[in-house]
């Protein structure tokens, strides 16, 4: 499987990287996105099957990103990875079609728990 | 208008153990130790804004020292090997973690700006009209760091126009 992990942080994608690995998910092919805008640009070009996103971002948001794919007719399994967790964004979150919530800071233990069913 | 806010130190100081138990000391062995010195120095800070149901800064402070090796257990690497833009990016999402996780426990309707970094110390900043409400101090391996709540007052909101 192809994973597209979106966060402005680079020193966060490399966290979620090391801990995808941790979690035994290492085995996938695992690319990168800097912000909302290059991660919607790089599910049309890449065609990943997961995207794991930040949701707050400079050019475009998490969120904003989610939606514009969908309206785009995309529908790639997308989720959350985000310091913020609200009930308000849970839900604007699944309205727009997103599959799960990980708030930071996360351990190797939840991203099993949430990706071990997604990803096998 | 801003809300009393309801996060107390203790929430803060949960916070910050949840960030020292997964990125700073998964081993445990070297906590943040309080030293309740709101006044201790710093070389280094970051800080996220948060506006809307509860306005003001969560800021993160440490000694550069400390900056540099938080940065290098986020990326599993010697201090040395820290690179500038490595030390920015872990101290801007120090900010971001720990105000994320404060938003959450504040009323809807907040938002939440991306960090800046800052790399001078925390005492050269200034959040006009804020007042600072809760913190957790304390050293890390023997190096200062801060996460303190500053909070705009709450009168900012009726002086629209006003000098």
């Amino acid at each position: 499987m192809k994973i597209l992990i979106a966060d402005d942080s680079r020193v966060m994608r490399q966290i979620v990287v090391r801990t995808l690995r941790q979690a035994g998910f290492g085995d996938h092919e695992l690319i990168e996105a800097a912000n909302g805008r290059e991660a919607f640009d790089m599910v049309n070009s890449e065609s990943p099957d997961l995207v794991l996103s930040d949701w707050n971002m400079p050019e475009m948001n998490g969120i904003e990103c989610l939606r514009q794919l969908r309206a785009a007719g995309n529908d790639v399994k997308f989720g959350f990875v985000t310091s913020e967790s609200t009930p308000e964004m849970k839900d604007q979150a699944d309205a727009a079609g997103a599959l799960f919530f990980i708030v930071k800071p996360f351990s190797a233990e939840r991203f099993d728990e949430v990706f071990a069913p997604i990803l096998g | 208008m801003s809300v009393e806010v309801e996060v107390n130190e203790n929430d803060l100081a949960e916070m910050v153990e949840q960030v020292w138990e997964s990125y700073l000391d998964p081993e445990g062995v070297n906590p943040l130790i309080p030293t309740y010195d709101e006044n201790q120095p710093s070389e280094v800070h970051s800080s996220v804004s948060i506006t809307g149901s509860w306005t003001g800064h969560i800021v993160y402070a440490s000694s550069t020292l400390a900056a540099r090796r938080a940065a290098a257990a986020f990326l599993a690497m010697e201090p040395d090997e820290v690179s500038e833009e490595d030390l920015s990016d872990v101290l801007g999402e120090l900010a971001n973690i720990v105000g994320g996780n404060v938003k959450a426990m504040l009323p809807p309707g907040a938002l939440l700006s991306l960090p800046q970094v800052v790399l001078a110390p925390e005492a050269t900043a200034r959040f006009p009209n804020t007042s600072r409400i809760s913190g957790v101090y304390g050293v890390w391996d023997g190096e200062p760091v801060s996460i303190s709540m500053w909070q705009s007052r709450g009168d900012n909101h009726n002086k629209e126009g006003a000098e």
